[in-house]
């Protein structure tokens, strides 16, 4: 029997508590998955102390390293703050992960149903978003599209499907070895920030597995991965239920109300995804 | 503000969240009609319902090979309960949109409309 469960990283910045995004996502992927949690973070001691350490299989402790990757969040479309983005862990997960068969999944991507449960039936060894949806459907997707206006097919490392194979291992290092090359990686592949994304290292890792062209190394996961930007603001949650203010279009700061039950969604929005959490963990 | 200028823009509003609802619900119906099966995907499709059935009158209800949504081809065994399994999906999903749709086309304002489900 091949062991199941899903990897979550939780790296604090000054501003963004991702432990509790992954104490709140860990008790969704319970309910709707019915899979295990791992999480790797480098805050331990702050999670040990504040949550319910039970909600998670395992807890990997990572080396506190603070980077030097500055990237500008929203909170909806008229508020912004500068903050530290840790994201330079996420190639380690293939030698970290306890399971033979892993979705790895951000904080911010709130599960509510059992769709990504699939993953697990399916015949191929590596899966990923390619296909995605603006939920407000009212700004370019280009840049969710392709990593550069002259550049590969952009994949979603939001959410990832890998089992343990010999191929996703040279993938895995493949990463690593991009992620310690970057400024170099980011110039071939003409991306004109210098900011490490890793959605940016996944796109450009498969597209070197395929042969440096279009192939099948990664598959789509099951569905379409929707999405709301940082510009909207994520109102209420209740279950399966979602209800958000999004951008409305040329009107700067001015809000459409929107509505999806039973949909997955990625919450890009992390302080108004952490004002719901509050919330919710203060009704206990 | 002119009294006709300020309703027209009211019930702008109200078709801009019922458009953006209508559009999650075409989603949220693509999503529920997806079909796994010995590891692949189908969407459970006018075309590909027609097919099997296609299949299932010229008595081929053995096995097939179809290709599923990523073109992957598949060898699907049993012919009549991949049948039973698209069409399942097929009407659930419909079922449920249709209803849902009905319902939210009902909702004659913006609070109505992302509250229609409560």
């Amino acid at each position: 029997m091949k062991s199941k469960g899903a990897f979550l990283i939780a790296r604090n910045n000054a501003q963004i508590d991702y432990v509790k995004q992954a104490v709140f996502l860990a008790k969704r992927v319970k309910k709707y998955l019915d899979i295990p949690t791992t999480v790797l973070t480098d805050s331990v001691d702050y999670l040990k102390t504040t949550y319910d350490e039970t909600v998670f299989d395992r807890i990997i402790p990572l080396d506190y390293n603070p980077q030097k990757n500055e990237r500008v969040y929203f909170d909806g479309a008229l508020y912004q703050k500068q903050a530290t983005f840790n994201n330079r862990a996420r190639c380690q997960v293939y030698d970290l992960t306890p399971y033979d068969e892993t979705v790895l999944l951000d904080t911010d991507y709130i599960v509510s149903n059992n769709l990504l449960k699939q993953c697990f039936n399916s015949q191929e060894d590596f899966l990923i978003y390619k296909e995605s949806k603006d939920i407000a459907e009212v700004r370019d997707e280009q840049e969710f599209k392709y990593i550069s206006d002259t550049g590969v097919p952009f994949y979603w490392a939001t959410c990832v499907y890998f089992k343990k194979t010999k191929t996703n291992e040279i993938f895995f290092n493949l990463l690593q070895h991009i992620e310690e090359e970057w400024d170099h990686y980011r110039r071939v592949y003409q991306i004109t920030s210098s900011l490490f994304r890793n959605d940016f290292a996944f796109s450009i890792a498969i597209h070197i597995m395929n042969g440096f062209t279009k192939g099948d190394f990664a598959q789509e996961m099951p569905g379409k991965m929707l999405y709301t930007t940082d510009k909207d603001v994520l109102e209420q949650l209740e279950d399966d239920k979602m209800m958000f203010l999004v951008e409305k279009k040329n009107y700067l700061g001015e809000y459409t109300a929107l509505c999806t039950k039973g949909q997955t969604i990625h919450v890009m929005n992390k302080f108004s995804l952490n004002r719901i959490i509050d919330k919710e963990l203060s009704n206990g | 503000m002119d009294e006709r200028l300020s309703k027209a823009l009211d019930f702008s509003n109200y078709m801009v969240t019922l458009n953006n609802q209508k559009r999650l619900l075409a989603e949220k119906y693509q999503e529920n009609l997806l079909v796994f099966h010995n590891g692949c995907q189908f969407t459970a499709t006018k075309e590909l319902i027609n097919f099997v059935k296609l299949l299932l009158d010229n008595h081929q209800d053995d096995s097939a090979v179809i290709t599923d949504d990523n073109g992957i081809p598949a060898i699907v065994e049993d012919i009549d309960s991949f049948y039973n399994l698209i069409i399942d999906a097929y009407f659930s999903a419909s079922n449920s949109y249709h209803s849902e749709y009905m319902k939210l086309k009902n909702q004659r304002n913006v609070e109505k409309l992302v509250d229609y489900e409560k």
